[in-house]
């Protein structure tokens, strides 16, 4: 019953995580911030606003995008099969990709591009990191994973690489590249507007829920580890996003390549042969 | 009551262009969205996207150069939308009234909500500014506003009306020149 109710407000919490995070931010920079409803209150606004299609397809796409995030996150939650959470999560990503390419827009076409290099860096260290609990728990069974015992000890370079690739995956600088803002302007999201962005804005929401969720299997059935953990990466997640500036799209496939998967590969060497 | 109108003034995503400015403003409005004056309280966010804000706030006397990226901007921009003019010479020309190459303010083009003044303007006017122009948000309609120049009449696809066919008409010459 509490994921059926989890699933369903997946969205909506993903909303509040982002109205704290971006209170958390601003009092690290000292500042005020905005309201903690902050992004409600945007998304009340878009949805008020005129209606500003570009092209059918490209406004589908997004709407995909979207739908298929949010069941990603009730397979990850109510399924069982991490392998298959992984790659419909890939399909995701990839319906943003073909919006992207489905206007014709210099700046959506660059964003689209830069959506499928980061995908090259991130994809990888999501299937090790399914293989990993493989070799650890015997099969992909989510079910298992969630009552079995915390497997943080045993996977903690694993555990770096995921923490790289929730930067890349949520936009935190030094890794958002495929978003910025001042460089590509949000990249695929560009010719979106009114209503229709609204679905991309709750995407990223439900993104948000996605990746703690990832966090979250390296507790197993520990709840108090869970707390700590994620409330850990999130804060982490922030600092380094305040910390850090903007590095190149080429730097960031090399760390990422480097630091990422490499990480995960020697963890999945260490399992198996140590 | 729970109405979507009220929302306005609880979000605001800012457009800021530079129509051949000094920069002297630019600098005041990235100081008011920087951590010393905090905008981002106020929900207001700067995602230099047309098709995603509310306001076009505007630095420059309007150079030659830049008048159908104006034009072009302001019309890309989905209604309710306000115009913010920061600073004295995007509202009457400023040090730059009178010569050869710029036109004096940019109320000529389009519609100007909010005069703010000042050389440069101070981060605190161009706060209130700002506030003010997300009061009258909440009194603007959704219907199309047009721009005064370079802009021809909306064109029309299958009943919607179609913002490509008018960017691409921007610039041409309208008669009123
Ligand atoms: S008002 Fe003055 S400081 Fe501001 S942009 Fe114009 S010339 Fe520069």
């Amino acid at each position: 019953m509490f994921e059926i109710i989890f699933v369903l407000s997946a969205p909506l919490l993903g909303g509040m995580l982002q109205g704290i995070e971006r209170q958390l931010r601003a009092r690290m920079q000292n500042r005020m911030g905005p309201p903690l409803l902050q992004p409600f209150y945007d998304m009340f606004k878009l949805i008020e606003k005129r209606p500003m299609i570009v092209d059918e397809a490209h406004t589908v796409f997004a709407i995909m995008h979207f739908l298929t995030l949010w069941a990603v996150v009730a397979m990850l939650v109510l399924g069982d099969n991490l392998l298959y959470v992984i790659f419909l999560h890939l399909l995701a990503t990839i319906f943003l990709v073909i919006a992207g390419y489905s206007v014709k827009s210099v700046y959506s076409h660059l964003g689209a591009n830069r959506e499928l290099w980061v995908l090259a860096v991130y994809e990888p260290v999501l299937i090790l990191f399914a293989v990993a609990f493989y070799l650890l728990e015997g099969s992909f069974s989510l079910q298992s994973i969630y009552s079995g015992q915390a497997h943080l000890f045993a996977l903690l370079p694993l555990f770096a690489a995921m923490v790289l690739v929730a930067l890349i995956k949520l936009g935190k600088s030094p890794f958002d590249a495929a978003h910025a803002h001042q460089e590509i302007i949000g990249g695929v999201e560009i010719e979106y507007g009114g209503v229709f962005y609204e679905f991309l804005y709750m995407a990223k929401w439900v993104e948000y829920i996605f990746i703690y969720t990832l966090f979250w299997l390296f507790a197993g059935s520990n709840l108090l580890l869970g707390i700590v953990l994620l409330a850990g990466v999130f804060v982490l997640l922030n600092l380094i996003d305040n910390a850090t500036a903007r590095i190149k799209i080429s730097d960031l496939l090399k760390v990422g390549l480097i630091w990422g998967v490499g990480l995960a590969f020697i963890n999945i060497v260490g399992l198996l042969y140590v | 009551m729970f109405k979507l109108k009220n929302f306005r003034k609880r979000s605001l995503w800012i457009l800021h262009y530079n129509a051949g400015s000094c920069n002297g403003c630019d600098i005041e409005i990235l100081a008011c969205l920087g951590p010393t004056y905090d905008l981002e309280r106020f929900g207001v966010l700067n995602r230099g996207n047309p098709k995603q804000s509310d306001m076009l706030l505007i630095t420059g006397p309007v150079t030659y150069r830049s008048r159908e990226r104006v034009v072009e901007l302001f019309t890309q921009m989905p209604e309710p939308k306000v115009v913010v003019a920061v600073g004295s010479c995007t509202c009457t020309g400023g040090v730059f009234s009178g010569m050869y190459n710029v036109e004096d303010g940019v109320d000529k083009y389009i519609p100007v909500d909010v005069y703010i003044p000042g050389c440069a303007a101070t981060p605190e006017y161009i706060i209130d500014g700002v506030l003010k122009g997300l009061e009258l948000l909440e009194h603007k309609s959704k219907e199309i506003v047009k721009p005064k120049k370079l802009f021809k009449k909306l064109s029309f696809h299958k009943d919607h009306i179609d913002r490509r066919g008018i960017a691409g008409k921007v610039g041409e010459n309208d008669g009123k020149d």
